[in-house]
């Protein structure tokens, strides 16, 4: 094992292992283990930052485990300065929201193990899905990190809104994440290979398969704005923000949800040249930016307004690489970068205002700058960050985002001009809500509520925010240290990062970057005056109530399917069921009557007097079965019929059959026998009116003749026209020399059959076992459910049989 | 059913429950080479013992059992499993069998053996087990006892049982900015 696949293993693998250990050791070391599980992230860091030393000299690494090799699925990674990127902002975010999230619990926290193995797990998952190197390998992975985001979301499961939010983060990410399955699929079909390598170093087969490839890329694009909230799956993003606010933090502002801009970036080499790309993407995002900007400024919930936030900036990313050259684009890091210093701090930020005042609803908040100085301070440098105040990098962000967006301006028409629009008015809107959450938490006078409320907030949980301020702010000061950083992770066709610098002289960018700035402060102003009052959310703009309750109506539909097809007698399915087989099979046969009228004939030289006798018998049992009114009577005689098989059995020298059925008659013949004790006696003797109605038995015998002569039909069919070469013969010939056994019945159901005789004894145990649990729930009334989860006592057969 | 529990249909059925068992292991173990086998003696195994429940009572025969017959199905499903998985360690097929033929045995003599018997115990017990289960469930409701005991009912029951149909109707989320308009 080298260096690099040592540090993938440690990164990757340790995590996906340690987490069920976290989970485990959680019930011993209660909310200690908050410190074992950040070792985790930290050693990921380490070996990621290893990797990245050595990143400039091998510009692209593959790592490879074989998983399953019959599939071409290895266990490969992808080691670039993509993944290493994002790889890097996920282990490191990952330290400081799990150090966050220790003194965020508390001592008394409990599920702590639970919480920080779930974080792990989606760390984890995280990093699989950056460094994948194969596109199903990245589906895995991606749905893994739904699958713990939505444990995490959920993780206050007692409240419904967290229920509710899980489910609808799960629906939203899992489905379109499925389209992301479909996608993958048809790349690989398409272009032979699945292989990230493989498919970035070669050219897409873009005159043969167009089509099929636009159709891969539109899924693949559609498994991204599910995942990254893009209009119309935004809804979901705020629902999720009932998850402790440690967890918004990570998933819902700076990893999980980039992992749709961490896609879009993968494939951009692939498929920017496609012909949908830019407008989709570019209409799509740049909607969404600004929906989630003007969204953001209606919501009151401090978690709302930041999550609407984090839905606008990643529209803009999106539609960043939407409307990207060729060659690739220029400030992608930045932006991510940005995002992730101002809106992982801010999301922390405002969970410790949760937490030491009681409210997140911003109108009934203010004054606490004087309480919480140091988060103050960095609540200010973050904010302004978000609203682009030069000396932070969100002005160096912002800067290249206008100067880009002139860009396109020039080399798309329409759509530059829409793309210029809507960030601009974004950016306005933005720097509004950036000063209203700075100065509606910290200034002004303190509410009554919350001094008698309030309680500081340990330094441990102030620490990460303050860190990320302070990047946000000393980066935004010296922007040249980032150069050879983001040069070394540059990957060719993605993106090449220039030399940032403050300042860029009296630029057109930076006028209207003042502009948008003090018209900010204008529109913060507007709502102050009107105290608010106008910011409620449209109904229109509802879409998780909308999605919330087509789910009922759909659920609602299927009971009322149930209600319609269902009967409570399961006699009534009994004729649906043999119609349908004899109307099939029947009709089949009628419909080839002509070439079947041959093979129909029965040849009567083969027939044997003894075997005729017992088959005549057979039908004589029968015939008692029908004219016997007493189902004792009838039963026994059916008894007889099915004995007299037996012999017929015999007749044919099939001894094991014979005994089979001699046993099988025996116990159902048993069976039947307790279930008609259970009847009262006047049912026994076969009550007259119990008879169905004349047209209904006339249905009946018709479908009898039905399948006996369907049967019949075929019967004669198969021995007129034997197989040439039946499958039993090769059976009873290998039977000794491979099976070492001369019961040829018996082999094939050990030996030969070996696994199908598993697979039915498996069955055998499961459906018993699904019995006993029929058996209780047999007939209880919900009065009965709520008496507790056994019911009363009696359950079961509880109707006792009448005398 | 008192009317069954004669003392000579007792003392016959004792009798027979000897003998049928013996049948039924007889049946087992030539099943590879004559007729019978795994199924076959199973279902004669269970006749047996719905025979004895018959001539004894239930009570007296779950008294004289002390285990729950779907431990034994469990115990015959985990056999075969076992016989099936066990080549896999010594990197064969799996359910591959292998056969050894003994020669020189005390009373025996000459002996053939093959890991395919285990594999049809497993099937066996399954049988026997589920059938008497099942029977006795029923045989104890003809009898008006409670199909299953409670702990019985622990057993098998969901951890969370909730009516199917009567589920209230889940509503909307309440989204988290759902403003309050007139508080300020």
């Amino acid at each position: 094992m080298d260096a690099t696949e040592l540090c993938v293993a440690l990164a990757l693998g340790l995590p996906l292992l340690g987490s069920p250990l976290i989970a485990l050791a959680g019930r011993r070391l209660g909310s200690r283990v908050g410190w074992l599980a950040l070792a985790f992230p930290l050693i990921s860091t380490g070996a990621l930052l290893t990797l990245a030393a050595g990143v400039g000299r091998m510009p692209r690494r593959v790592v490879e485990w074989p998983w399953i090799p019959t599939l071409g699925l290895n266990l490969s990674f992808l080691v670039d300065g993509l993944s290493l990127f994002f790889g890097l902002i996920v282990s490191a975010m990952g330290c400081l929201v799990v150090f966050h999230a220790i003194f965020y619990l508390g001592r008394d926290a409990k599920h702590a193990g639970r919480f920080h193995a779930t974080m792990v797990l989606f760390m984890a998952a995280m990093l699989g899905t950056v460094f994948a190197n194969h596109l199903l390998l990245l589906f895995v992975f991606w749905e893994l990190t739904g699958i713990a985001s939505f444990l995490l979301i959920g993780f206050l499961h007692e409240q419904k809104e967290a229920r509710v939010g899980a489910r609808q983060a799960l629906l939203v990410t899992g489905s379109t994440g499925l389209a992301l399955l479909v996608g993958a699929v048809l790349v690989q079909q398409v272009s032979g290979t699945g292989r990230l390598d493989a498919l970035l170093s070669a050219q897409l087969p873009w005159e043969q398969h167009g089509s099929l490839l636009t159709a891969a890329m539109l899924l693949l694009l559609l498994g991204a704005f599910g995942k990254s909230a893009q209009l119309p799956f935004h809804f979901w993003l705020p629902n999720a923000m009932t998850a402790p606010t440690p967890v918004s933090a990570y998933l819902h502002s700076a990893t999980m949800v980039k992992l749709g801009v961490f896609l879009v970036a993968r494939i951009y080499p692939l498929f920017v040249e496609a012909e949908p790309w830019a407008p989709l993407l570019g209409t799509i995002a740049f909607t969404t930016m600004i929906l989630g900007a003007v969204l953001a400024l209606l919501s009151h919930d401090l978690k709302a307004i930041l999550a609407y936030s984090t839905v606008s900036q990643l529209g803009y990313l999106i539609g960043y690489y939407g409307l990207g050259p060729a060659d690739g684009v220029e400030c992608d890091y930045l932006h991510i970068l940005n995002h992730v210093f101002y809106k992982g701090g801010l999301f922390m930020i405002v969970g410790i205002v949760a937490h030491a005042a009681g409210i997140r609803d911003i109108r009934q908040l203010g004054g606490l700058f004087g309480r919480m100085p140091l988060l103050g301070v960095a609540t200010l440098v973050a904010a302004a960050t978000m609203a682009g105040i030069p000396g932070t990098t969100g002005f160096l962000s912002k800067e290249m985002m206008l100067k880009e967006i002139f860009g396109a301006l020039r080399d798309h028409d329409a759509l530059g001009l829409y793309a210029t629009a809507c960030v601009a008015l974004t950016s306005v809107v933005k720097v509004a809500f950036s000063v209203r959450l700075f100065a509606n938490i910290f200034l002004g006078p303190m509410p009554s509520r919350i001094q008698r409320h309030f309680h500081a907030p340990s330094i441990g949980m102030q620490l990460p925010p303050a860190i990320l301020a302070g990047c946000a702010l000393g980066l935004g000061l010296f922007p040249g240290v980032l150069d050879a950083p983001l040069r070394a992770l540059a990957v060719e066709g993605v993106n090449r990062p220039q030399h940032l610098s403050l300042w860029h002289g009296f630029t057109l960018e930076l006028a209207v970057s003042s502009l948008v700035v003090a018209l900010g402060f204008g529109l913060y102003w507007l709502g102050e005056r009107t105290r608010w009052r106008w910011h409620i959310i449209p109904r229109a703009l509802r879409f998780d109530l909308a999605f919330e309750a087509g789910l009922e109506a759909f659920s609602g539909f299927t009971v009322r399917v149930t209600r319609v097809l269902r009967s409570d007698r399961p006699v009534d399915y009994l004729p649906i069921l043999i119609a349908f087989a004899v109307g099939l099979v029947g009709g089949t046969l009628l419909w080839n009557l002509p070439r079947l009228a041959g093979l129909l004939m029965p040849d009567w030289t083969a027939v044997h007097p003894l075997r005729t006798m017992v088959a005549a018998l057979i039908a004589l049992a029968l015939v008692g079965v029908l004219v016997l009114r007493s189902w004792t009577a009838q039963l026994l005689s059916l008894g007889v019929a099915g004995f007299l098989t037996c012999f017929y059995f015999v007749l044919y020298r099939a001894p094991d059959l014979a005994l089979t059925q001699i046993l099988v008659e025996t116990v159902t013949l048993l069976l039947v026998l307790l279930l008609l004790a259970r009847f009262p006696r006047s049912a026994q003797a076969g009550e007259e009116a119990r008879r169905p109605a004349p047209l209904r038995r006339l249905f009946h015998a018709l479908l009898a003749l039905g399948v006996g002569g369907t049967v019949t039909a075929l019967v004669l069919m198969v021995t007129a026209d034997p197989h040439p070469e039946p499958i039993g013969r090769g059976l009873l010939e290998q039977t000794i020399p491979l099976a070492k056994g001369s019961n040829a019945v018996n082999t094939i159901l050990v030996d030969f059959r070996g696994f199908d005789t598993l697979g039915e004894i498996t069955v055998l145990v499961i459906a018993s076992l699904g019995c006993l649990g029929l058996l209780m729930r047999y007939k209880r009334t919900p009065e009965e459910y709520r008496q507790g989860p056994l019911g009363p006592p009696g359950a079961g057969f509880a109707n006792e049989p009448e005398e | 059913m008192s009317g069954l529990r004669s003392y000579i249909f007792k003392a016959a059925v004792r009798l027979l429950f000897f003998l049928v068992n013996v049948f039924a292991l007889y049946l087992l173990l030539r099943g590879h080479n004559l007729p019978g086998g795994g199924f076959i003696a199973g279902l004669a195994s269970a006749i047996a013992l719905v025979l004895l429940s018959l001539a004894i009572g239930l009570e007296e025969l779950h008294r004289v059992m002390r285990f729950d017959p779907m431990r034994m199905a469990a115990a015959g499903l985990a056999m075969a499993a076992v016989t099936g998985a066990a080549p896999l360690l010594f990197g064969r097929p799996f359910l591959e069998h292998f056969d050894a033929h003994l020669t020189g045995l005390p009373l025996l003599g000459e002996l053939h053996v093959g890991t395919a018997l285990a594999f049809d115990i497993g099937v066996f017990l399954v049988v026997v087990g589920i059938a008497c289960k099942i029977m006795f469930a029923l045989g104890k409701s003809t009898q008006r006892l409670r199909a299953l005991v409670a702990e019985e009912e622990r057993r098998y029951s969901a951890p969370v049982e909730q009516p199917i149909e009567e589920e209230p109707p889940i509503r909307a989320a309440t989204n988290p900015s759902t403003p309050s308009p007139h508080v300020s």
